[in-house]
């Protein structure tokens, strides 16, 4: 215990689980010869069940936190743990190992492989944690039902509209029922219509008690959201509950 | 435990909606493993012609022949005699079957037509079983009639069409260089061997050998043991008794083993030759499937982030892609095996000989595909998994 943060582990002030915490981390980037300060000392704890907004002008770091929380990056320095492992300590295979069974990643291009289908597509994140095929099927196959794509398990990308797509991108997310979704911008290639399906989605799962955290810069999006964390200049701006 | 099924599928799948480039980056595989399995299958199938034809006089692996002369010379001296022969036939262990030539010139005359064959020659009672040349009509000349000296001859079918034209000529008296002589059978044909017509011949007991063609000396004697492993023990016979009987040592022994070893020689190395070429081949479509990957995984830089981004680990992105190229390779590999295969089969077919299907060099062409597969994939695949998911995220193709 001799860490920073590390005595708080278990339960924040309000006793609810932790499933982010984030303790001044920075991240520095050389672009050639131009260091970019990223992030800046950011602190920052998530709990289960809630939803909150990362909001912010482009450039103010929001991705890079993302990229962080996400395990896709490592922090240049500060610490984060995701469900309270260390993820900061972890080599890459482990980090895999949590992006697979931890996060969920819904992307604003939706990111889903073109030449599989709707029902393959959601089945990926099973296969790199090992499940059957029987198993990955069935569980694949529910989550396109609660997304509501029942009749569109066999379409390719090619044949989903844009809010469709995305609701793959929302099944693959939760297919290992993960601590937390990450959403970065879910709704910045949708019309405004299927963009307001996609947060009535989104709203319904965190009713469920799935944890999420959303990037947006669209304030009627993070409108929503239970939490908004404003960012400038790779510095926590602000943060509000709003509900 | 690892699971390879997957990544396999995962391969799989991406190749198959590739399928023309899939196909163009393995045809160097595929032209290199064709060659190969083309002139292999020939060459086995144009061995087992000759061992067939060899076989087929008779000459297998328990067979042996002695000539006279120490074998060095061009001309020998003819050394060996009827009276060799008859002793040889009575000491030789495991003996099966033993024919002397003796070659002649005869002159035979039937009514008003006369014809010189190729060969009239002086054989034994052995003939018909030791050069697997049975008469179809009629019957071969006994030991008895040998021993007796029966003036009886079986003639070919091109002296029964010189002379005899569509009439049988069984129990016909004909003169060979004067001497008169009954026709008892009709050879089966056996076709001609390289130039030489095989059925225009004529076979009397070598016991008239000197009194018809005035000699009694042989060119060859043709000798069969029961077993093939008998063969060394026969020429050991053959050369304490013929030395006994000369004093010297004035002939010397082939077996077909050795006219074997001969062809196979040729034949391995011509293989080894093929699969040089091969080689260089391999090479070559190796490289060019090395360079494919290396352009597949920029192309899907962004596949590789979003693998990355739901969990793929570095193990899972380089099995993916060092199982496309061997599965690229392998199938390469049959592709090649398989037109191989027909070519050769077609090629033997208008050379009216069959071809045999060279399992060892498919086999082989099957593990060389897979280590080049595997040895020009790797790197491209380290490639891929070393990828920065974020980098790779952001990638635009």
């Amino acid at each position: 215990m001799t860490r920073d943060g590390s005595k708080l582990s278990g339960s924040s002030a309000t006793g609810a689980q932790v499933v982010v915490r984030i303790r001044d981390v920075k991240r520095i980037y050389h672009l050639g010869k131009v260091e970019v300060r990223a992030l800046q000392g950011i602190n920052l704890i998530v709990e289960k069940g809630e939803f909150l907004s990362i909001m912010g002008p482009s450039g103010c770091g929001k991705s890079t936190l993302m990229h962080i929380i996400g395990c896709l990056d490592r922090p240049s320095s500060g610490h984060i743990s995701i469900d309270e492992v260390d993820v900061d300590e972890l080599d890459d295979n482990r980090l895999a190992d949590i992006r697979n069974r931890k996060v969920g990643f819904v992307f604003q291009t939706f990111n889903l492989l073109p030449k599989l289908n709707a029902i393959e597509n959601v089945e990926l994140p099973l296969i790199y944690a090992g499940a059957g095929f029987e198993e990955r099927r069935k569980k694949a196959s529910e989550l396109l039902n609660v997304v509501g794509l029942n009749d569109r398990m066999y379409h390719r990308p090619s044949e989903l509209s844009g809010g469709q797509s995305q609701r793959v991108a929302i099944a693959r997310a939760l297919a290992n029922d993960p601590s937390l979704i990450l959403a970065d911008e879910p709704t910045g290639n949708l019309d405004s219509k299927s963009g307001e399906e996609i947060i009535h989605l989104f709203e319904e799962l965190n009713n469920r008690g799935i944890t999420l955290i959303i990037v947006t810069h669209d304030k009627d999006i993070a409108g929503h959201s239970k939490r908004i964390v404003r960012l400038k200049d790779g510095l926590v701006l602000s943060d509000e509950k709003i509900k | 435990m690892i699971n390879l099924l997957d990544p396999f599928k995962i391969a799989f799948g991406s190749l198959l909606s590739n399928k023309l480039r899939s196909l163009l980056t393995t045809l160097g595989v595929i032209i290199g493993v064709a060659a190969v399995i083309t002139l292999v299958s020939m060459g086995e199938g144009a061995k087992s012609y000759i061992l067939g034809q060899i076989g087929s006089w008779g000459m297998g692996a328990n067979s042996l022949v002695i000539q006279p002369g120490t074998g060095d010379a061009t001309i020998p001296e003819l050394t060996l005699t009827y009276d060799d022969a008859v002793v040889l036939r009575q000491k030789i262990r495991h003996l099966q079957y033993l024919m002397p030539e003796f070659v002649g010139r005869g002159r035979c005359i039937y009514g008003k037509k006369s014809y010189i064959p190729s060969y009239t020659m002086g054989a034994s009672a052995d003939y018909p079983l030791a050069y697997k040349q049975k008469a179809v009509e009629g019957r071969f000349f006994s030991e008895a009639d040998d021993a007796s000296r029966r003036r009886v001859v079986v003639i070919g079918k091109t002296i029964v069409n010189k002379l005899f034209g569509s009439y049988s000529p069984i129990g016909e008296k004909i003169t060979i260089n004067g001497i008169g002589f009954t026709v008892i059978g009709v050879l089966e044909e056996k076709g001609t061997l390289l130039t030489n017509d095989m059925d225009d011949i004529a076979l009397i007991p070598g016991s008239l050998s000197e009194t018809v063609l005035g000699t009694n000396k042989i060119w060859e004697i043709f000798i069969t043991v029961e077993k093939d492993d008998q063969v060394a023990q026969a020429i050991d016979d053959i050369e304490k008794i013929l030395t006994a009987r000369h004093h010297r040592v004035d002939f010397h022994t082939h077996t077909q083993q050795g006219m074997i070893d001969i062809i196979n020689n040729i034949l391995n190395a011509m293989t080894g030759i093929v699969s040089a070429i091969a080689a260089i081949s391999l090479l070559v479509g190796g490289i060019g499937i090395m360079n494919i990957m290396l352009v597949a995984v920029t192309e899907r830089t962004r596949e590789i982030g979003i693998r990355k981004s739901i969990g793929a680990k570095q193990r899972d992105i380089f099995l993916q892609f060092v199982f496309e190229s061997v599965l690229i390779t392998m199938s390469g590999a049959l592709i090649g095996i398989i037109i191989g295969t027909l070519a050769a089969w077609l090629i033997m077919h208008f050379l009216k000989m069959e071809a045999v299907i060279a399992w060892g060099a498919a086999y082989s062409a099957c593990l060389v595909a897979f280590l080049v597969g595997t040895f020009f994939g790797v790197y491209p695949a380290v490639r891929a998994s070393r990828l920065d998911p974020v980098e790779a995220l952001r990638y635009e193709a």
